[in-house]
């Protein structure tokens, strides 16, 4: 019998307002059907070769970048605010998608500047490992400030490049924005795009960490690598257009 | 020697990320007050410790 009498004799409430933070509390769960680290882990695994292989398809096929970018979107949006727990079926065409679209905007960049693409693999690689040292060892601590702090930097980015993206149906631009614009300005605003960039990824530690912890169902290993995802394919582009602005100087 | 590099740099990366990320972060990252409470509180302090009586008519 615990010590809590009044829930051994009524039970919890129905109220939504006062279940809704036990709702998520999924303790209850078996431990085979919990989200484990190992699991997020091997499933951003996966997720990274079916992007590396879609990758290779859109470097030998480079019209594919649209539609492949496309699908990608429309899949990202239906993982996000569809069904979570489709995301095992989802996030892998996602990641096969973007990869078609990432590897044929790669060519397009590899094509005017030798050697970028590697350099921004390895720098994006680089990133993930060592924010991910940051946030094991505890040096970075990721806090509702910090989420805000984030989350007010990729709106303010969000409304930057639909902004772009608007003006150029009537043939302007941001010239910021433009990956030959090699001006101190222009690599200044990459550089602070790819800070944020970076940042999300500890948001994402945080997240699967935390979902770890409170035993969450095991589909969410999936969503979590797909989060991860999502954030390496942007931290990735952003880094080619830094690169790419660096090397117009 | 830039595909040496950086070619080395991202498989480093992938290495430490496929054996790091499998270990539970730090009681520093872990044992803090501010974290992001994103799933619900599990903080037992949200439970009154106490012990209830049922009300009757007859107590009235």
């Amino acid at each position: 019998m615990s010590k809590h009498s009044a829930l051994n004799t009524f039970g919890r409430s129905a109220n939504p307002a006062f279940t809704r933070g036990f709702e998520a509390n999924t303790q209850s769960l078996p431990l085979s059907e919990q989200m484990t680290l190992d699991g997020a882990v091997n499933k951003t695994g996966i997720l990274l070769s079916l992007c590396f292989t879609g990758a290779i398809i859109g470097w030998n096929i480079p019209s594919l970048i649209f539609p492949a970018a496309i699908t990608g979107f429309i899949l990202a949006m239906v993982t996000i605010f569809r069904s979570k727990e489709k995301a095992g079926s989802t996030a892998p065409l996602y990641a096969l998608a973007q990869g078609v679209a990432l590897g044929g905007i790669t060519l397009m960049y590899e094509n005017q500047f030798d050697g970028i693409a590697i350099q921004a693999i390895g720098l994006t690689f680089g990133i993930l490992a060592s924010l991910l040292i940051c946030y094991k060892s505890g040096l970075i601590k990721p806090t509702e400030n910090f989420k805000l702090m984030v989350g007010a930097g990729i709106g303010g980015i969000f409304i930057l490049y639909m902004v772009s993206f608007v003006m150029s149906f009537f043939g302007a631009g941001i010239s910021l924005l433009s990956p030959t614009n090699g001006s101190l300005m222009s690599i200044g605003l990459s550089i602070g795009i790819v800070c944020i960039a970076s940042l999300s990824l500890v948001l994402d530690f945080d997240y699967i960490e935390e979902g770890v912890e409170k035993g969450l169902p095991k589909y969410m290993e999936w969503y979590g690598a797909f989060s991860l995802m999502v954030t390496l394919v942007w931290l990735y582009l952003e880094i080619l257009r830094l690169l790419s602005k660096i090397r117009s100087r | 020697m830039n595909s040496i590099i950086f070619g080395g740099l991202a498989v480093l990366s992938l290495f430490v990320f496929f054996n790091l990320g499998k270990v539970k972060a730090s009681k520093k990252q872990t044992d803090r007050d501010n974290r992001i409470n994103r799933f619900g509180n599990n903080n037992p302090d949200n439970i009154i410790e106490g012990e209830s009586e049922e009300v009757t008519n007859e107590d009235k």
